[in-house]
């Protein structure tokens, strides 16, 4: 019962010190509405994003954003195409995160283990990420899924190269000691006394990953290594800069411009939260910026 | 020992990236042969006879074992020759080297940029922590921060290069002009620079713009700064001998780890810019299935990632004198 | 201080650049063009085709291409198709089809001004068909056996068997090599020195770059058919083709299919013109004929009568193209085209028919057909990513007949893979050559899994068949049995545009089909020889349209801007020093 009641005035007080950096709750308040858009996107969006209309219409009653090439509802791909991007970026950055804290708790806590984990997350951040990504892609179908193993692959390493840090200077607090001397399980002070400490830590670094991956997702499609069929943001871009008259005619404005505002404001959410998260954490940052 | 582990560690990094990627690309489906023959979709059918095939497949050395081929090709690279380009008919190291001073120049230029201007306006901003200089800065420079490389490639293109029709849209220089001079050149060289330039200067210097704003906000707070301060020093002079001195540190190595940030962004600019440099290459490589090239244009690209990291763990070193003895 | 003075010296730099820009902008707009040069660009990115020389050029179109303004053949292309003489100012044919005599042109010669002789033709034949992993354009050099030299201008092409073709695919395609620099070259294709591009042909070249994809060629002022009518010839790499014409990089460009498109933009533009053209090229489906159940013809007419193809013109390409010839050869090609063939037209109710009869019939009502053992109705549909729109109209029209469809997009070296294992069941694929009855070879290349005996017969017989009426009548043969086995669906044939700038060339044309082999290209060389314009009036430069001349507005917005900041951090130091 008194350990609910303490969580929750806990979470009360995070959320009012978290409410207090405006930017946050900017960021907070534009992810909520992709969130919405992705959910919902079968009530919201107008159309059918694979029913065909007459190509290339400018915007009109009908569309409001036009249609494209092969005349699809670009509004209503827009929509859509929350729901990939998003799902990608979430899906992504929360299973990459579980690797990465599950390797950054051993690493840090066992040396040996740690020597060697560390060797392998060194090859992996010395391996340029998106040319690799671009060998991957060729040899697997592209497709949403494999897209997702891809960018899980490349992300563990730098969560578990920030979470070892922390852990490493964690294990050596007095209470830590403290457990281990009185002979508790590794696990259980990993589990119960580490991993809450690192947690803060982790959430940012969640935050940033979501933001990286959408801007992977988004230059693999673009680039033209996505999956086509799939209703992205960044194959919306890629179809368009594929486009003849792109940049010769108006088209851009309803076609490019919508979905790079869409990848750039989702991105720039991520940050607002991140930034606002960071100084959270952070409490030498705390109160120094009343943004 | 922290050294020769490092340089350990970078060995066996070169090592693992010239195996995997010598063997990826030979488990990939196709093989260079259908591209050099006309491909499907997009040429004229040319069928190949089994016994030009076969030739073929000879004249390029892919006709033995594997294990044989990965031996010579070692042999090769000990010896410094990359081999020879089987789509662009050309040794790889000539076109490497082609490219690579383009893409040396773009990422070069844009570097240097983005580090001097996030250093200076993440200073800027500490020092005025809340007023409005900061607050307008940290949101302009996290917004420009968050357009993806090549979607601002194409607006600028757009508004900068087709709409005002100020700068070259394409290429890295203007071929069709002969120079009176090398000022001229030199000067077409950093017109053509100038988009992509911008367009990697203005995605990548949010990260710098940050940490040093980060790190100057924990110095500030320093006991050091204060007693300064109380002195009545000049407050651009603390700035500059105490509070960046201390916050440049972390920044040395946030670089490096860009590096690799950077070779991804240059390969989006490049494409949008069609500017002839090693990411484009390494795209077509792919494509072609130019085992050679594929080889010879992703060692490069470790190679310099690794130089990065190298330099700044030197750089590290000087500046931080703590470890110089560990 | 620091940030000062950075930001002081940075505005200099800005400054400097600026008046350098300007300066240079003047200095460009005062240099007189008293040579009429013309710069062209491809549609697509990357501008580098290889050294254009036999050996050393992309086996593409646009290599080819490259290489031909440099090197001649015997033969070559007029406008319509025809075949004229080039190096070779008559010929005859043996009885037999088997020996081909050569009559030279007098007095041609080589770039560095050796002649050229019939021991020329001779060696090129024997050096090529030696070569023939470094000549990857064309494989059937094996029909030529051996090549006699009877004097300095008859030569003899003696062949292994009849080939109907060799007027085309041989005599005028093949580029003659001088002996005097090749015969001490035993790997040509890294024979790339400037040797290596000396040709008979109406340019020579000056430049070559690689990584930004340039070439720059010289008019020939002794060319034996006359000096070309431009003097230079330079061809670049542009990001879009579009934008470049548009600010005067470049002064022609082409657009195929869809992204003829752009030709809507330049209509109506002063100092443009658009020329219009059938591209030989042809979008099709293949089914993979020993796979149950694409293995039923039935089944394949099924679903050639589901396919909407007018549909596909219509959204995917926009109208810029044609329902393709069932039998492949393109319609253009009066002399090969058959034109009663059946062209299933799109008919629901007739595919559903088909569909029910053979036994695959929706019985739980999910819309989605099932085999009799209750297995639903549902195939991959395999594409390269730039027939992705294509695969995704497909896929709705499929589902229309109960047919389910995935669009899986492969790279172009997968699929490739792919179709030799013939692990597939449908597939969309694209080629050019369609112009020529050679294509029929293997109608679903780049596949095979369509055996047919009898069509084997026959295409061996119209390729050794010299009487044109019968071959003509053997490749219509030919052509129905594609249409109605139907190894392959063809969807459509694009057409292509050509926006140039009519006061820098004007005489641009397509040559019907396709230059050499069969390139879709508006750079047959005759074009740079003024032929076209033969018995026309010149029409001068009466269009006064040139590239806009750079605007000072850069210069001087970053110079104010210069400005601006040295005078604001004064302002701003001087306050907080206050």
């Amino acid at each position: 019962m008194t350990e609910k009641t303490i969580e929750l005035t806990d979470l009360r007080r995070l959320w009012d010190t978290y409410s207090e950096k405006r930017i946050g709750v900017i960021g907070l308040v534009i992810m909520l509405v992709f969130i919405v858009m992705a959910v919902f996107a079968p009530y919201i969006a107008p159309h059918d994003p694979y029913e065909l209309y007459n190509p290339m219409e400018p915007p009109g009653p009908d569309h409001l954003l036009g249609t494209n090439d092969i005349g699809q509802d670009i509004l209503s791909e827009l929509i859509y195409g929350a729901r990939v991007s998003l799902f990608i970026a979430f899906f992504v950055s929360i299973v990459s995160g579980l690797i990465g804290t599950i390797l950054g708790l051993l690493s840090g806590y066992y040396e040996h283990v740690g020597f060697f984990i560390m060797r392998i997350v060194d090859a992996f951040l010395a391996i340029p990420r998106l040319p690799l990504i671009i060998l991957i892609a060729a040899f697997m179908r592209p497709s949403i899924w494999n897209l997702v193993i891809i960018f899980t692959i490349l992300g563990w390493p730098i969560t578990t190269r920030i979470i070892r840090s922390e852990v490493l200077s964690l294990r050596t607090r007095n209470y830590v000691e403290a457990a281990r001397m009185l002979g508790a399980p590794d696990s259980y002070i990993m589990i119960k006394h580490i991993l809450p400490n690192v947690f803060p830590l982790l959430v940012v670094r969640l935050v940033v990953e979501a933001s990286h991956v959408i801007l992977a997702e988004s230059s693999l499609s673009f680039l033209g290594l996505g999956d086509p069929t799939a209703k992205s943001w960044g194959m919306i871009l890629h179809y368009a800069f594929m486009y003849p008259t792109i940049y010769i005619s108006d088209v851009w404005k309803w076609w490019m411009l919508p979905p790079g505002l869409c990848i750039v404001l989702t991105i720039l959410s991520l940050m607002f939260i991140g930034y606002a998260l960071e100084e959270l954490v952070n409490p030498r940052l705390r109160g120094m910026t009343q943004v | 020992m922290h050294q020769i582990t490092k340089i350990a560690g970078y060995v066996t990094i070169i090592l693992a990236v010239i195996s995997f990627n010598f063997f990826l690309p030979r488990f990939m489906p196709g093989d260079p042969l259908s591209f050099l023959t006309g491909a499907p979709g997009m040429d004229m059918p040319i069928v190949l006879d089994e016994a030009t095939r076969a030739k073929l497949l000879a004249y390029y050395g892919l006709d033995k074992p594997l294990l044989q081929q990965f031996a010579d090709y070692m042999i090769k690279l000990m010896h410094g020759d990359l081999g020879w380009s089987t789509y662009y008919n050309a040794p790889v190291s000539s076109i490497l080297a082609g490219r690579l001073k383009w893409t040396l120049l773009l990422i070069g230029t844009s570097t240097l940029l983005y580090i001097a201007l996030g250093i200076v306006l993440g200073a800027i901003s500490a020092w005025n922590r809340g007023g409005k200089s900061d607050v307008g800065l940290l949101l302009l420079l996290l917004s420009v921060g968050s357009f993806p490389p090549f979607f601002l490639g194409m607006l600028l293109i757009i508004l900068f290069g087709v709409k005002l029709n100020l700068f070259p849209v394409f290429g890295a220089q203007s071929p069709f002009m002969a120079y009176s001079s090398p000022v001229e050149e030199a000067m077409d060289i950093l017109h053509h620079l100038i988009l992509p330039a911008t367009t990697l200067v203005i995605t990548h210097i949010g990260g710098v713009y940050l940490l040093m704003r980060n790190s100057m906000l924990n110095v500030i707070g320093e006991d050091y700064i204060l007693t300064a301060r109380a002195k009545g020093l000049a407050e651009w002079y603390i700035l500059r001998k105490h509070a960046m001195k201390n916050a440049l540190l972390p920044i040395t190595t946030m670089i490096a780890l860009r590096v690799g940030f950077m070779i991804s962004g240059t390969i989006l600019v490049e494409t949008v810019f069609a500017y002839p440099g090693v990411g484009m290459l390494l795209f077509d490589a792919v494509m072609y299935r130019d085992y050679p090239l594929l080889q010879g244009a992703f060692l490069i690209i470790t190679l310099v990632i690794i130089a990065a990291n190298f330099v700044a763990d030197m750089v590290y070193l000087r500046l931080d004198p703590r470890l110089r003895h560990d | 201080m620091i940030n000062r003075r950075f930001l002081a010296v940075l505005a200099l730099v800005v400054l400097v650049y600026s008046a350098s820009v300007g300066v240079m902008a003047l200095s460009v707009s005062a240099g007189t063009a008293t040579e009429k040069v013309v710069k062209f660009a491809g549609d697509v990115p990357g501008g580098d085709w290889g050294y254009p020389s036999p050996f050393g050029f992309y086996p593409r179109g646009p290599g080819y291409i490259r290489m031909s303004f440099i090197f001649d053949t015997l033969t070559w292309k007029d406008r319509n198709g025809t075949v004229i003489p080039w190096l070779a100012d008559s010929w005859e044919m043996s009885e037999d089809g088997r020996t081909w005599t050569f009559h030279l042109h007098h007095g041609v010669k080589w770039h560095d001004g050796e002649p050229f002789t019939a021991k020329d033709v001779q060696f090129s034949f024997d050096y090529i068909t030696r070569h023939r992993t470094a000549f990857k354009w064309f494989q059937s050099l094996s029909y030529i056996d051996h090549v006699d030299v009877v004097d300095d201008y008859t030569a003899v092409v003696h062949l292994k068997e009849p080939f109907a073709p060799f007027l085309v695919d041989i005599a005028g395609n093949v580029p003659m090599i001088p002996e005097h620099i090749w015969k001490n070259v035993s790997d040509p294709g890294k024979f790339v020195d400037k040797r290596a591009v000396i040709g008979t042909g109406p340019f020579k070249l000056v430049k070559y770059d690689k990584e930004q994809g340039y070439y720059e060629w010289v008019a020939n002022s002794d060319y034996f058919k006359g000096k070309p009518i431009i003097d230079r010839l330079i061809s670049l790499s542009v990001n879009d083709a579009a934008a470049a014409l548009l600010t005067g990089a470049i002064d022609e460009s082409s657009f195929w299919g869809q992204r003829a498109k752009v030709a809507s933009s330049f209509e109506d533009k002063p100092g443009f013109a658009v020329r219009w053209g059938p591209s030989y090229w042809v979008l099709k489906v293949i089914f993979n004929c020993e796979r149950y159940p694409t293995n039923i013809t039935a089944f394949r007419k099924a679903l050639a009568y589901s396919i909407n193809r007018t549909e596909i013109v219509e959204q995917v390409v926009h109208g810029y193209g044609i329902t393709a010839n069932t039998g492949l050869i393109h319609p253009d090609i009066t002399g090969w085209y058959n034109p009663d063939l059946p062209d299933y037209e799109h008919n629901v109710t007739k595919a559903a028919g088909i569909l029910d009869a053979l036994g695959f019939i929706d019985h739980d009502g999910d819309g989605v057909r099932e085999y009799s053992d209750g297995e639903k109705l549902e195939f991959e549909l395999l594409t390269p990513s730039k027939f992705a729109r294509e695969a995704e109209l497909i896929k709705s029209q499929l589902a229309e007949v109960g047919i389910g469809v995935n669009v899986k997009v492969l790279d172009m070296s997968t699929l490739d893979d792919i179709l030799k294992e013939g692990n597939f069941f449908l597939v969309i694929s694209g080629h050019g050559g369609i112009a020529n009855p050679n294509i029929l070879q293997q109608p679903d290349w780049p596949g095979g899994t369509f055996k047919n005996e009898t069509y084997s017969a026959l295409y061996k017989e119209q390729r050794e068949t010299m009487d044109p009426a019968k071959r003509r009548a053997l490749v219509f043969q030919l052509q129905k049995i594609v249409a109605e086995e139907l190894p392959t669906y063809a969807l459509y044939h694009p057409r292509m545009c050509c926006i140039y700038r009519p006061e820098k060339l004007d005489t641009w044309f397509f040559t019907r089909g396709g230059v050499g082999i069969g390139i879709p290209i508006e750079m047959n060389k005759l074009v740079f020889l003024g032929e076209a314009k033969k018995g026309e009036a010149t029409e001068g430069t009466a269009t006064p349209s040139s590239p806009a001349p750079r605007q000072p507005g850069f210069e001087v917005v970053c110079a104010i801007a210069g400005l601006l900041t040295v005078t604001y951090l004064k302002y701003r130091v001087g306050v907080r020093r206050r």
